[in-house]
């Protein structure tokens, strides 16, 4: 493999696999944050212990995965420095300030508002607790515009002009309204919902399944995760499809492969307009991605509309072959988002910004060596937490809410008479029934 | 004060930020296998596997990492010119230390979700590795940032074995990582039961004095010429001599058993390199072995971004500021009482 072919699969790699846990972040966080607000203002002390588990039980699978979300967000960060300077030479003037905003306004705010939520159990009043997980929610999701807007000016670059060789940003708004970032963060919202409703669709199913006992908690969970799910895969399609407009007029050359026709004569123009080379990207892996992602998201789309039917009297899962279907399609979704990733960022090449800078020419002055040597310690770092990640993650939702740890005050703060800075709300003895 | 200087401040505070917050995770990290509470030995906890060390810094631990995100961040927009050389040409460095943090990062946040002792020994070793390996690496980007780096003609450089194992650089590796794990002892001492602060401020007496030690070494070093080479030789010198002062009174105050004032003087000696490397080379970001370097005017974004950032900036650092204040105050005394340990 030459040096470019190891960095682009080092960023890959990196970008992948850190998708692969921002989804379900993106996707279980609004859940978990409505779970919470409805524990937190339920009167009846049943009920309310039923819905705290609840929100514990999903809010620790959502740490669990959040875990590897951030470490992979970390090396993220530091990607385009590393291999490719040649972008920060060009684009550094536009690109950069989305990633600085991103991480000033976004991932610190997430970061710090979750770690007071993971410990904030027994400790923060009651609505200053709840108010943690929607600010973790709204800054999970700016995050996810501001990257996108910088990933939508690679594609589809607005709001700058090219003077000696370097961009400058010269209308701001442009940029923060770019079609290409909107449309795709429409896009990757609605697909992230769909994963996290049919992740807690699928778990309940697979509870009801093994004869749980806990019910009240797994009915109430299906029923939020079958409607998010019917919901989101609804419109992930439609707001995919309004995507290939604004492909057709602004990327010629993904339009073409994606319709299978007219590649030969857009790289005859291509050629023209910038020189000779080779404009054509990988054409099967975008037709497999493609097909891939339609399949899958069409069929989502259709299990969870039947599944919401199917809620009624418990149908879904007293007809176990259903069930067990919620519980099969959970992957799946994965492997959709990850394929769509591919459409659209295998489809710009060999641009990194389109009709600009292409990925050979943004590569740093790395040595071969170091690149196969980071890119072996990085992927096998990356997959042996994924793996490791997704083991917790399952063993943890097969054990059900009696294994959560999270939010577990320890023994000795019963005893103690009220601290001044704890909420009275949360300590209310529960009865046993 | 012009735009520039006050983004680079802004660079400065996100990274000595970093160097105070993240310093004390790394030390913590190195040391909790040390730091284990005897009682706890006997305690029913003990099967679910807490720690002392480790429960002193876990609530801040998720917000005292991101500094090292915003440090990137803010370089990339604010001087972009700067991220893409430093970065590069860095690069064996800037991947052991990504290596090292990602480990440590998901092995503190994993490690009471393994199932049995075997599990969590793993994370364990996991967790002193990823506070040594970072902490080790950027007392070694430090020293060759004070040093110079060897850039060629178009500004680019390469680090390689030559450059990073020069007498100067070892030590400064070596002062960090004393001095990060004395941090974290100090953070330790501040925040857990009496028993285990007593043991922390033992340890963080003893690496303070091999921290000082390679100091001084360094200190020597540069007097003999084969040290930093400054381009600011009076600034340089009043921050040092600062730095040899809070290491002092930092010791000082850890056999005194005075833990607010060891713990901020250690604040003060983690975050004082930073100002060493900053203001101690102004107006140069970075310095070549051989004469000057990227100076700030090179590295900087354009005037109609840079403009555009500092209008969200004036509204965002603040808010950063205080919110993480906030966390501070909320998480604010020693562990044991009404805090709930999960990582």
């Amino acid at each position: 493999m030459s040096a470019a072919e190891l960095a682009r699969l080092q960023f890959a790699a990196t970008t992948g696999i850190h998708w692969l846990f921002v989804i379900l972040t993106m996707g279980l966080v609004p859940l978990v944050a409505f779970m919470h607000t409805r524990a937190a203002y339920t009167r009846d002390p049943a009920k309310k212990a039923v819905r705290e588990r609840m929100t514990r039980f999903w809010g620790q699978l959502y740490v669990i995965n959040y875990a590897v979300g951030i470490v992979t967000g970390l090396v993220m960060e530091f990607q385009f420095g590393l291999s490719w300077s040649g972008l920060s030479k060009f684009a550094g003037n536009v690109f950069g300030a989305p990633l600085a905003l991103e991480t000033l306004i976004a991932f610190f705010a997430e970061s710090t508002f979750l770690g007071m939520w993971i410990f904030g159990w027994g400790r923060l009043r009651r609505g200053v607790h709840v108010t943690l997980i929607w600010l973790v929610c709204l800054t999970a999701y700016a995050s996810a515009y501001w990257i996108l807007i910088a990933n939508g000016f690679m594609q589809h670059p607005v709001g700058y002009e090219v003077r000696g060789g370097v961009a400058y940003l010269t209308d701001f708004g442009a940029l923060l309204t770019n079609e290409m970032s909107l449309t795709a963060l429409g896009h990757i919202v609605l697909a992230a919902l769909t994963t996290g409703g049919l992740f807690v669709a699928g778990v309940s199913c697979f509870h009801f399944l093994r004869g749980t006992k806990e019910t009240e908690l797994f009915r109430s969970s299906l029923r939020l995760g079958t409607w998010v799910a019917m919901l989101a895969s609804f419109f992930v399609v439609v707001v995919g499809e309004l995507q290939r407009p604004i492909i057709e007029r602004t990327q010629p050359m993904k339009n073409a492969v994606l319709d299978n026709s007219g590649v030969a004569e857009v790289q005859r123009r291509l050629v023209e307009q910038f020189g000779p080379g080779d404009y054509v990207p990988p054409q099967g892996w975008i037709h497999l991605s493609m097909n891939a992602m339609t399949l899958i998201g069409n069929t989502i789309s259709t299990i969870t509309f039947i599944a919401v039917f199917l809620l009624w009297k418990d149908r879904l899962v007293r007809w176990r072959p259903m069930a067990w279907l919620m519980v099969a399609v959970i992957p799946f979704a994965f492997v959709a988002s990850v394929a769509g990733w591919v459409v659209r960022e295998m489809g710009r090449q060999p641009w990194i910004v389109y009709g600009h800078l292409t990925v050979e020419d943004a590569l740093s002055h790395v040595s071969r060596a170091s690149l196969i040597a980071s890119c072996t310690v990085f992927i096998a770092i990356f997959v042996g937490l994924a793996v490791t990640n997704w083991t917790l993650i399952t063993r943890f939702a097969v054990r059900g809410p009696d294994a959560t740890q999270l939010g577990v005050t320890e023994p000795l703060a019963e005893a103690l008479p009220e601290q001044p800075t704890g909420g009275s709300e949360d300590k209310q003895p529960v009865p046993a029934f | 004060m012009s735009l520039e200087i006050a983004w680079l401040g802004l660079l400065g505070l996100m990274l000595a930020g970093y160097f105070v917050l993240g310093g004390y995770d790394y030390g913590a990290q190195m040391l909790h296998p040390f730091l284990r509470d005897e009682h706890e030995e006997s305690k029913p906890e003990k099967a679910s596997g807490g720690n002392a060390a480790l429960d002193a810094i876990a609530p801040f631990f998720l917000g005292n990492e991101v500094w090292l995100v915003a440090f990137a961040g803010v370089m990339f927009g604010a001087f972009p010119h700067l991220e893409g050389t430093l970065l590069s040409g860095l690069y064996p460095l800037i991947v052991a230390i990504l290596a090292g943090l990602v480990l440590g990062n998901a092995a503190v946040q994993l490690r009471r979700r393994a199932r049995g002792v075997r599990g969590r020994r793993a994370w364990d070793a996991l967790i002193v590795f990823g506070g040594a390996v970072p902490a080790l690496c950027w007392g070694l980007v430090v020293g060759l940032l004070l040093h110079g780096v060897p850039r060629r003609a178009d500004g680019s450089f390469h680090i390689g074995f030559g450059e990073v194992f020069t007498p100067f650089v070892l030590v400064c590796g070596i002062a960090t990582i004393l001095l990060f794990a004395a941090h974290g002892a100090g953070f330790v001492a501040l925040r857990s039961e009496r028993e285990t602060a007593a043991k922390a401020r033992e340890l963080g007496g003893k690496l303070l004095l091999g921290a000082g030690a390679a100091a001084v070494v360094a200190l020597l070093l540069t007097f003999v010429g084969s040290g930093a080479s400054m381009t600011n030789r009076g600034v340089s010198g009043v921050i040092a001599g600062a730095l040899v002062v809070a290491l002092g009174v930092a010791w000082w105050s850890f056999t005194g058993g005075h833990e607010v004032r060891a713990f901020v003087a250690t604040c003060c000696a983690t975050a004082l390199p930073v100002l060493l490397v900053g203001a101690g080379h102004y107006p140069y970001l970075l310095i070549s072995s051989a004469g000057h370097g990227l100076d700030i005017h090179d590295a900087v974004t354009d005037d109609a971004t840079l403009k555009i950032l500092s209008v969200f900036g004036v509204l965002v650092v603040p808010t950063i500021l205080a919110y993480q204040a906030w966390s501070w105050w909320a998480f604010r005394g020693r562990t044991g009482l009404r805090h709930p340990s999960y990582f």
